[in-house]
């Protein structure tokens, strides 16, 4: 351990009683005042790490423990994690399960109550972690009554409250909606920047984080490799930003992690890049012309409306077969209930919705629907339901879904992205033409997200139409056809994918770095089918 | 906003209110009370989970009230105006031997009205109380003596608005599922076992997080622990003294009460030498909350003055189909029950 070392783990290891090793021999420094990515698949043993921080594993877990974890030399295997609070914050992704008092204010308390302040550093205490995270003026509300970011950061700041020198955040934006994320992790990188606080983040969703850290470490099974600079690091992990994985395609370095970078990057290599050069660009891609199949729903003129908030307002949507319809919009804009209302599982104030083929729809939190004791009694439950046999359809299901391996498992035991995936599958088994998923994206890692848009797009290919509500503007520009944004109940802007997106602000990373190609695959299509065509030539 | 009366206030506000239907149960008064508490939660009402506590209770009130009336109108039987006759039939004496049906007679459909009118009245005075107070200020209102209880009420109410909005999701998951093919069979552990899980899920999750802050980082002290047991056993005392109250046996309900209270003051007092912790933003009562407090003391008394005085107009005799009489002195005593509705919260710049 050297003397600036905030937390430092030595030959770690940890495996739950009769299980695989979760963490195999693990060292790992991490220097005081820095900000520390740790990335990898769901699984690879990431949240066990930060959870050796301060002491809920093995306190809280259980299981076979070895080697030393200390925190700010406080050895966890000495300290329970109620006597690491004056130096550890811990913040986990669910931002519902963190509040202890239905007060903002009271609840950043509820640390300083526990180590048992005088009242009045108490009050100075919580009036600094308030604004702090920028939240003062939420101190009297109630956590039911706030939106996903601001409870985040609502329950940072009872983690920070206690005045800990390292904060340890366990995917902490996987919950939250992209503009909920941005908060909290500019409330991060400020506690970082401002009061040098130590910060330990993993994360699924680099594009913003990547940026931000000083320093990154990969996680995979069980292993973790050396800390180094971010752009290196996750430069092969397959959920890095696309503008990284566009230099590196490019073979461009150093590697960017932003579009700022990559624009730079891509200017001052100039006419190197074949892509740039004039003329190649024109039709160098065309997917947004679609086929046409027989229209599966129809909707004209939905109309909702919660008490006197209007939700949606004449709102047209036509659903046709091998159509992949993206719907975009910020938080309340009405994507849910527009998916309900097309699920009927909501009746519209006006409008009709006419289903010509049937219809199923994915909600949000896939927890909701998982109750059986494995993955595959799950799906073939919903076979059960309708009444009927299981004609390999679950195998087929589970194998799209990329869940053959998982199939004996129990659904809790999965992580959110897998989850996710399981409640796609049970819901998508039935047979139903037409699905709907809200959120699809949700808490994924990069490989859950790839078997989803591949199962989707073998869906609509098979005769099928999806309608996916995300936020997600990469999955969007993947394997959308159709977009659709919504802005407080209306439709905004609405047409082929690739044109939507292009001509959003909020366009795809790709797009930005290197017009007109939106995907880092599409790059890489073009760019493989002119090689054939240059080699083809001289012949 | 920032409400400007304590809970404590309000605690004081509900029993008063409660104790006024007591004294005057005639239910023009009643209305009166019931009128109030609307008032109270429609000025002060918060964005709490139990803020929906006001309809609720009133809505138990009345069904309780229904029933009462229906078994009432059953079972008693008096003289006077007959409203309908239905058949009867007498009970065996292992079942009490009393009759039911026969002749519905208006004098007790009036009366059995009038009393659930009382039990709607105190079920709406509970309900406001429990729609405009923050429960974790009462929480931290009582004694240290009942920390611990007290945080378990605060988590479990903590857990409400997702509990609840956990079975709405399922409710809608399920039928999403075979896209609204309604299958009812095995549809109870369908829906149950998410909730369960989900709710588990966050317990633990609830836990860990209280851990990571400190929880039971100090040990209790000695007094503090002596206090838990002499709390349990106040409560326990209390608890018999009330089976004995029911049961009949009046000497030993007094006796059992008496050391009930004899202990909470004991384990009160005891809890307040521990250094147990200091307590975030702990509300003292103002000036105000006091002034309040004493007001609405003085009502309940003031309306039984009232009735020793010959005040005939707070029981209702329900004998005859006659309206009941309506005094102006007893009205205006009620009125200062609407007092604390009109000190009206402080905006303080953070409204929702």
């Amino acid at each position: 351990m050297t003397a600036l070392s905030a937390l430092s783990y030595a030959d770690v290891g940890f495996a739950y009683p009769a299980g695989e090793p979760v963490l195999a021999g693990v060292d790992l420094d991490v220097p005081a005042g820095d900000l520390l990515l740790v990335v990898g698949r769901s699984g690879s043993g990431k949240s066990t790490l930060l959870r050796c921080a301060n002491g809920l594993v093995p306190h809280a877990s259980g299981g076979r423990f070895r080697g030393e974890v200390t925190a700010f030399g406080r050895s966890v295997r000495l300290h329970r994690p109620r006597d690491l609070a004056d130096v550890v914050g811990f913040v986990h992704q669910d931002p519902e399960a963190q509040f202890v008092v239905d007060r903002v204010e009271h609840d950043i308390a509820f640390a300083l109550e526990n180590l048992g302040l005088p009242e009045r550093e108490m009050r100075r205490r919580v009036e600094e972690a308030l604004d702090a995270l920028g939240i003062a003026h939420l101190r009297h509300r109630s956590p039911a009554t706030l939106s996903g970011g601001e409870r985040q950061r609502g329950a940072i700041a009872g983690a920070i409250a206690a005045g800990p020198a390292a904060l340890v955040l366990d995917e902490p934006t996987s919950q939250l909606d992209p503009q909920g994320a941005e908060d909290v992790l500019a409330a991060v990188a400020r506690l970082n920047a401002d009061l040098g606080t130590t910060v330990l983040i993993a994360e699924h969703r680099l594009e913003r984080v990547a940026s931000m850290a000083h320093h990154a470490v990969l996680v995979d099974g069980g292993v973790v490799g050396l800390p180094g600079d971010p752009a290196t690091v996750i430069a092969d992990y397959p959920g890095a930003p696309p503008v990284t994985r566009l230099a590196r395609l490019l073979g461009l370095t150093p590697l960017p992690l932003t579009v700022r970078d990559a624009r730079r990057l891509i200017a001052s290599a100039g006419s190197s890049i074949p892509l740039l050069a004039p003329g190649l660009v024109a039709g160098a891609t065309n997917p947004g012309a679609r086929t046409q199949g027989e229209v599966l729903v129809r909707a004209e003129g939905l109309s909702a409306a919660y008490g006197p908030t209007r939700v949606l307002h004449k709102v047209d949507v036509t659903l046709a077969e091998g159509e992949v319809v993206v719907l975009l919009g910020r938080n309340g804009s009405g994507k849910t209930t527009l998916l309900r209302i097309l699920a009927g599982l909501l009746e519209p104030a006006a409008g009709t919705v006419d289903r010509r083929g049937r219809v199923a729809y994915v909600p949000q939190d896939p927890n909701s629907l998982l109750f059986s004791p494995t993955v595959r009694r799950e799906v073939a439950e919903t076979l059960r339901l309708l009444g009927r046999r299981n004609d390999g359809a679950v195998d087929e299901w589970l194998g799209r879904l990329g869940l053959g391996g998982l199939a004996g498992r129990h659904p809790r035991s999965l992580s959110a992205g897998e989850r996710q995936r399981v409640a796609i599958a049970a819901v998508a088994v039935g047979g139903a033409e037409v699905l709907l998923l809200d959120e699809p994206t949700r808490g994924m890692d990069a490989g859950s997200r790839l078997a989803l848009e591949r199962a989707v797009t073998d869906h609509a290919a098979g005769g099928g139409a999806v309608i996916l509500a995300t936020h997600d503007i990469e999955l969007a520009a993947r394997c959308a056809t159709t977009a659709i944004v919504l802005g407080d109940g209306d439709v905004v802007a609405e047409g082929p994918a690739r044109q939507v997106l292009s001509e959003s602000l909020f366009a795809p990373q790709v797009l930005r770095a290197l017009p007109p190609f939106l995907t880092v695959e599409e790059v890489a299509a073009f760019l493989s089918a002119r090689s054939t065509v240059s080699t083809q030539d001289p012949s | 906003m920032t409400p400007r009366l304590r809970a404590v206030t309000w605690l004081v506000w509900a029993v008063a209110a409660a104790a006024c239907i007591e004294m005057a149960p005639s239910p023009v008064y009643v209305a009166l009370v019931i009128a109030i508490a609307a008032l109270v939660v429609e000025v002060h009402a918060l964005d709490t989970p139990l803020a929906r506590a006001f309809p609720l209770l009133v809505a138990a009130g009345v069904t309780f009230g229904l029933v009462r009336i229906g078994l009432a109108l059953l079972t008693s039987h008096g003289s006077g105006h007959v409203l309908a006759t239905l058949p009867q039939a007498t009970l065996p004496r292992v079942l009490g031997g009393f009759t039911v049906g026969g002749t519905i007679e208006a004098a007790v459909l009036l009366r059995a009205s009038a009393d659930s009118l009382a039990i709607v009245g105190i079920m709406a005075a509970f309900g406001a109380f429990n729609a405009v107070v923050s429960h974790n200020e009462l929480v931290q209102a009582a004694p240290r003596a009942f920390y611990e209880p007290g945080l378990v009420l605060t988590v479990s109410l903590a857990f409400v608005p997702t509990t609840v909005a956990a079975i709405g999701a399922v409710r809608e998951a399920d039928r999403a599922r075979t896209g609204n093919h309604v299958v009812r069979r095995g549809r109870l552990l369908r829906m149950t076992v998410p909730i369960l899980e989900t709710g588990m899920e966050r317990a633990v999750a609830l836990a860990e997080s209280m851990d990571a802050r400190g929880l039971a980082r100090i040990p209790p002290g000695s007094s503090a622990s002596a206090a838990g047991w002499v709390a349990l056993l106040a409560l326990v005392a209390l608890g018999a003294a009330f089976v004995a109250l029911v049961g009949r046996s009046s000497p030993v309900a007094l006796g059992l009460a008496i050391t009930g209270a004899l202990a909470l003051a004991v384990a009160v007092a005891l809890a307040a030498r521990g250094t147990g912790h200091a307590r975030y933003r702990r509300q003292r009562l103002s000036g105000l909350d006091w002034a309040v407090i004493a007001w609405l003391v003085a009502t309940p008394i003031a309306l039984g003055l009232a009735g020793a005085r010959g005040d005939d107009s707070l029981v209702w005799a329900a004998e005859s189909l006659r309206f009941p009489s309506f005094h102006l002195l007893p009205a205006a005593l009620l009125l200062g029950l609407a007092v604390p509705a009109f000190i009206r919260p402080s905006a303080d710049g953070d409204t929702p």
